[in-house]
């Protein structure tokens, strides 16, 4: 037992002993905590809006009511503009998902016994998630046209006196067609009926024999062509930003590892500037990581169909990310001299900005400040040039910005790691 | 030739190198000898440009100018064998000194004869392939010193070439050192071994608590500080020592008095230099 106790007590003492790995093994975990705090005080709150596009096709006062109803719904940040503009929109990423009301919205709403509203969402691929909760607001607020409508007679009897001019004028009169009509007159009977037998309670927000109050078709949107979309596009641009993470954590090791293994006294003492050295190790992570993110690719291209839009821009974006990633690297073996507190603070800084990147959880969960830090985040900008060049079909113009972030991160990011990389082998 | 003038090191408030003043003659195996802590590796590395003295200068004197090796290009000419193991143990003994070779500007035929002179030299060409992780203690000191010396350096460092490795792998790296004197090279040899500084080393200094306490050739530091030496005899009494500068009219003289049965002679070595100059023993 004594001999358990020395060993486990060596351990502890040894992780105190790396002060910075130590410090990553609190402040990691409290980075965490305080992000998923932060996200889940800001869901209680309901979640921060998603900004969603949308079109109203219809113009009518049934669509514009339903687009009020939408507004103080709450949930959505609603930004309303010209069809062709909103798609494009979507496709640059800029908005989670665009919801266009079809002609004929307005009617089928002051209608639900003839006709079923329909509304269109395309949706950014990578925000299923936030699809998903626009899909419920939308079904919500529909819900609460068709339950308003049940509820009030009088629209009911205005909609009656339309529906029976309609059958009179356009059926032959046959048997069936004076059952309809009958049938027709009982309808707005129905929640009088309801109230009067006691089940007033019991039906609130029951919407009789009728199916989804709300018809949403869902598309992708990705850049124009041919063929299915493909779903691996996706999840290669993110395989491809962790190999990019994957490799500047391990070169910001291996200058550790040189320190520690003796080779750094080495390299220093043969007749090489530390300026090449350097340049060398900057070389070492670029190539690295450029033969990484490109065989990733490739294998997508090969094996799973992914069609990047552009091979120009894709390549473009494969280099700025590397170079992005090669600042960083440099950065984080100033902070972590020896191997373990290289990789501590490697993690423990990536994976808070791969979160804050939209990375691994859906921005719009996030509070708005959480939003705003991602900007500064690299990933979401390597993802943004990844993801442009393999599926939302960017221009060169609208490559140049998350390239020109990535470059200038990796320039900085590299000269402070450069000037403050102590090349001293104790 | 590297000379160090009134050099001083300190890490906070200890002086590991205090005013160490010595010069290298050409084609000598110079020793530093001194206990653990005693500032050997702080003056290597000052040697080689990797720390930078707070006071004083290292330089290579040329017959031109002076050259400080904080200067890449003047660390052209010298080789480090560091005190602990520096090889990339993933890779395969040949492609370390390729490496290396590679970082002195060697290219094509040039390199692949030196690195397999390098391995002939470490006695690894059979092994060369394997990779180094692979290798046992000896063989990694061995290659350890090959690659200081893959670009044929003039001036090598030496720092305590031979801890941890066996009486056999030691006495290759002996021969080793001395088939680097023969090729004209000089050699800073550092170590606690008084017997290796004894053996290999033209001229030593010796060195305690960052301090030159003295410098010559091992006789003149011998006649100097070594004292009388020590004759023990064996006689029916038992065994007893005399301090002796004259051993053979001392032990006359005792056999003039009893039978001796057995005797052995002393004589003052470095160990006997190290304790008279510092009054402490070599290793305690
Ligand atoms: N980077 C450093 N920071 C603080 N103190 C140091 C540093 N390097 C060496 N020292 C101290 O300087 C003194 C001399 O150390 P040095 O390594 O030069 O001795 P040495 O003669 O090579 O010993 P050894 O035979 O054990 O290798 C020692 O007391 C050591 O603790
Ligand atoms: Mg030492």
């Amino acid at each position: 037992m004594n001999k358990i106790v020395a060993m486990a007590a060596k351990d502890i003492h040894i992780l105190f002993r790396d002060k910075l790995g130590f410090f990553f093994t609190i402040f990691f975990p409290l980075m965490m905590a305080i992000f998923f705090g932060a996200m889940f005080a800001g869901l209680s709150r309901g979640p921060a809006s998603i900004p969603i596009a949308l079109v109203d096709a219809d113009r009518t006062a049934g669509s514009a009511r339903f687009v009020g109803r939408l507004e103080t719904a709450g949930g959505l940040a609603i930004e309303r503009i010209p069809g062709d503009q909103a798609l494009e929109q979507v496709r640059r990423g800029q908005t989670a998902v665009l919801v266009t009301l079809r002609p004929g919205f307005g009617a089928a709403l002051d209608n639900p016994f003839v006709a079923t509203p329909e509304v269109e969402m395309s949706v950014d691929p990578t925000q299923f998630a936030a699809a998903g909760m626009v899909r419920g607001v939308l079904l919500e607020a529909a819900g609460a046209e068709l339950q308003e409508f049940m509820s009030d007679p009088s629209r009911m009897s205005v909609t009656n006196e339309q529906n029976r001019r309609l059958i009179e004028e356009f059926s032959p009169a046959s048997e069936a067609r004076d059952d309809l009509l009958n049938v027709l007159d009982q309808i707005p009977r129905i929640p009088v009926l309801i109230d009067e037998a006691g089940l007033g309670s019991v039906t609130t927000g029951a919407t009789g024999g009728f199916g989804p109050p709300l018809e949403i078709e869902q598309t992708q949107v990705q850049a124009q062509r041919r063929g299915p979309t493909n779903s691996y596009a996706t999840s290669f641009a993110q395989a491809m930003l962790w190999t990019l993470i994957g490799g500047s954590v391990s070169f910001s090791m291996s200058i550790a590892i040189e320190r520690s293994r003796g080779t750094l006294m080495r390299l220093l003492v043969a007749p090489i500037t530390a300026r090449q050295l350097l340049a060398a190790k900057g070389l070492a992570c670029l190539g690295a990581t450029l033969f990484t993110s490109s065989a990733l690719i490739t294998l997508g291209i090969t094996v799973f169909d992914v069609t990047p839009t552009s091979y120009p821009l894709l390549a473009l974006a494969l280099l700025c990310g590397s170079i992005c990633f090669c600042g960083i690297m440099m950065v984080l073996s100033v902070i972590g001299r020896t191997e373990q507190a290289a990789a501590g603070v490697g993690w423990g800084i990536a994976l808070p900005f791969t979160m804050l990147g939209g990375g691994m959880v859906p921005l719009f969960l996030m509070p708005e400040w959480m939003q705003t830090l991602g900007n500064i985040s690299p990933m979401k900008w390597t993802l943004m040039a990844y993801e442009g060049a393999i599926w939302r079909g960017f221009t060169l113009s609208e490559m140049l910005l998350p390239c020109a972030v990535l470059v200038a991160i990796g320039v900085v990011a590299f000269s402070i790691g450069a000037t403050r990389l102590r090349w001293d082998t104790g | 030739m590297l000379v160090f003038d009134h050099v001083s090191k300190c890490f906070g408030d200890l002086r590991a190198v205090d005013d160490l003043s010595f010069e290298l003659e050409a084609g000598e195996v110079f020793g530093l000898l001194g206990p653990n802590g005693a500032g050997k590796t702080t003056a290597i590395n000052m040697a080689v440009g990797l720390l930078e003295p707070d006071e004083g200068v290292v330089r290579f004197a040329d017959e031109a100018f002076d050259r400080n090796p904080r200067e890449a290009e003047n660390r052209r000419s010298l080789g480090l064998a560091p005190q602990s193991i520096a090889l990339y143990e993933q890779i395969s003994g040949a492609d370390n000194l390729r490496f290396f070779g590679r970082l002195h500007g060697l290219r094509g035929s040039d390199l692949e004869e030196r690195v397999a002179a390098c391995l002939d030299f470490a006695d690894l060409t059979d092994v060369r392939k394997k990779v180094v992780s692979k290798y046992s203690g000896g063989m990694q000191r061995r290659l350890n010193l090959a690659v200081a010396i893959i670009h044929d350096p003039e001036l090598v460092l030496l720092d305590e070439p031979t801890v941890g490795v066996d009486p056999q792998s030691r006495n290759a790296i002996f021969e080793r050192v001395e088939q680097l004197r023969d090729a004209g090279k000089q050699v800073v040899y550092t170590t606690h071994y008084m017997e290796e500084a004894q053996r290999l080393c033209d001229r030593v200094a010796i060195i305690d608590r960052g301090r030159l306490m003295a410098l010559d050739t091992v006789p003149a530091l011998i006649a100097a500080h070594g004292g009388p030496g020590n004759l023990v005899v064996r006689t029916g009494d038992g065994e007893s020592r005399h301090e002796t500068t004259d051993p053979l009219a001392t032990l006359a003289d005792l056999q003039a008095r009893q039978t001796v049965d057995h005797f052995q002679y002393l004589p003052p070595d470095l160990e006997t230099v190290f304790l008279n100059l510092t009054g402490r023993a070599l290793r305690d």
